[in-house]
């Protein structure tokens, strides 16, 4: 398991985010894009149908129950890449709470607002964006303030456009890369002007508590999760208390 | 002194030679919800104006008792017409019903543009382009009251024509297919998720300054019955992405006339909104209505 470096614990500490460049590479790269693009082709169409119905928001999709549906989406899970620095993070009591495979259409505006996911009461919450294509500047790119996850921070004002945020980040990146980011901070995705799907995976983490997510949850995908460390990562067994 | 403005509500007459209009189950043939009846209402609750929207047809003929009314209470009600989805001559049909009348606007229910979002853009394919550009070209109010298939698409729109006043009606809700449904009272009723899309579309436009949103129809889409507290969260979170001064109060009368009343409706914003001040009040009640809509002075 690859622990953070102090240098990468001090920015984790001081800043609330970690990139992580080719965190996926060769022939995993290749193995999530067929499939990222194989599955949100194949449920397109439902999507479209349930904007119509009025079930989903017409300015992003998500493949539904992707663990169901490709065996990669599982393993980024707990990939080489990122895995021990999140377990570090969270004194080794790391949990998944979901999967978002999310592709975002070209739209004159960002789909979403600055906004902290939880608040400070809420046990420590992260999230990891992975791009599982290249993301170029203002093409829907991931966003964050550096240091809005501290309680000393903010107020941060209500700002109509994502690039007047005071103090902001953007990451445009590589396929692959995976952002990681404490979600008490300030977070959105940037507007996109070029025509291209920003599609990503988030990764939804947060450090166990009692009875967060049942062991129903991920039951389905039991027979993937051989090891200990993977059986309580995905809930379907405690860990120590 | 801050007039108060009903800024959405229907008025219609039984069919008629005088009055004709079409009928459906929501506004059958012998139903009526006259002007008369609105204007007790509205002294009762101190409302000084209010703007009526055309319901029974979109064609000239079925527009006579909206026009009626507003040509006999020109200092109360400034009016909202319909547009045929397949009129011959769009402009022509505007101009018909605006010109020496108090209609500012028309209602669109639709926007004719592709209904995947990731098709490539180009507005001037809308059907509903030669409304947005004569809009401009005329300064008539636009009044969305969209389906959900065309969210997505009212941006291009009004990058297209930041000149065009826009009205997003009932809390930006854009109703899916067959999501209509009339209660028990005889109102509208659309089924609609607690975690709305609108939140990630027609709530995403504030950054567009010629945009207002209604804050109304909450009896259609809530699970509850009046104050409709579960809807409390949507007019804070639209309070907090539009900021005071792009709101506007209506009832839409007169679908609220028995539940819950007029009275009822005429203090749904404290009730869902109690911490804002008598100036927000104010602005939210009426006053964003009479400088949007250039309502003419009501008080001497």
């Amino acid at each position: 398991m690859i622990r953070p470096t102090a240098e990468r614990q001090k920015q984790w500490d001081d800043e609330g985010y970690l990139v992580f460049e080719k965190a996926i590479q060769g022939d995993d790269l290749k193995r999530l894009q067929d499939a990222f693009d194989h599955w949100s082709a194949i449920c397109k169409e439902d999507w479209l149908n349930r904007i119509e119905t009025g079930e989903n928001s017409s300015t992003f999709y998500d493949i539904p129950d992707p663990f169901a549906k490709d065996e990669i989406f599982i393993d980024l899970v707990d990939h080489p890449s990122y895995y021990g620095t999140l377990m570090s993070f969270t004194n080794d009591q790391l949990i998944l709470l979901g999967p978002q495979v999310r592709t975002v259409p070209p739209w004159p505006i960002s789909y979403t607002s600055w906004h902290p996911d939880v608040p400070l009461s809420n046990p420590l919450h992260i999230k990891v964006q992975i791009y599982v294509h290249d993301v170029l500047p203002k093409s829907g790119e991931f966003a964050f303030v550096p240091a809005s996850h501290k309680p000393s921070s903010g107020p941060y004002p209500k700002v109509r456009r994502p690039s007047s945020m005071p103090g902001y980040k953007a990451f445009p990146s590589k396929a692959g890369t995976a952002i990681v980011f404490n979600s008490y901070g300030w977070h959105t995705s940037m507007d996109n002007h070029t025509n291209i799907a920003r599609k990503s995976i988030i990764l939804i983490y947060e450090k166990s508590t009692s009875e967060r997510i049942s062991p129903d949850t991920f039951a389905s995908i039991a027979q993937h999760c051989k090891t200990k460390q993977r059986r309580k990562l995905f809930s379907l067994e405690k860990y120590d208390t | 002194m801050t007039p108060k403005i009903d800024s959405h509500g229907h008025v219609f007459t039984k069919v008629s030679r005088e009055f004709p209009r079409e009928v459906s189950e929501l506004i059958p043939k012998d139903h009526e919800e006259p002007i008369e009846k609105l204007l007790i209402e509205m002294e009762h609750n101190q409302v000084d104006q209010a703007v009526l929207v055309q319901t029974g047809g979109a064609d000239i003929r079925s527009h006579a008792y909206l026009l009626h009314c507003l040509k006999s209470h020109p200092k109360h009600f400034l009016g909202i017409g319909l547009i045929p989805q397949d009129a011959s001559n769009i402009t022509q049909h505007m101009d018909k019903l605006a010109n020496n009348s108090a209609i500012v606007g028309f209602r669109l229910s639709t926007l004719g543009g592709p209904r995947d979002p990731f098709a490539q853009i180009d507005i001037r394919e809308f059907k509903t382009f030669p409304i947005w550009k004569h809009a401009a070209e005329k300064d008539y109010v636009l009044w969305l009251y969209l389906r959900a298939i065309d969210a997505h698409l009212i941006p291009y729109l009004l990058e297209e024509f930041p000149q065009v006043r826009v009205v997003i009606n009932h809390l930006g809700i854009c109703p899916g297919r067959e999501k209509f449904s009339v209660d028990q009272d005889g109102r509208p009723q659309v089924e609609t998720p607690a975690y709305n899309p609108a939140f990630h579309t027609t709530h995403r436009l504030a950054r567009y300054e010629n945009v207002m949103i209604h804050l109304s129809g909450q009896y259609a889409f809530s699970k509850e019955d009046y104050p409709y507290q579960d809807l409390a969260s949507w007019h804070r979170s639209l309070y907090e992405i539009y900021g005071t001064e792009r709101l506007m109060w209506a009832t839409d009368f007169p679908w609220i006339f028995n539940n819950p009343g007029y009275e009822k409706m005429s203090r749904i914003i404290s009730e869902l909104l109690p911490d804002l001040s008598e100036y927000e009040y104010d602005q939210i009640g009426g006053e964003n209505a009479r400088k949007f809509l250039r309502f003419p002075a009501c008080h001497n």
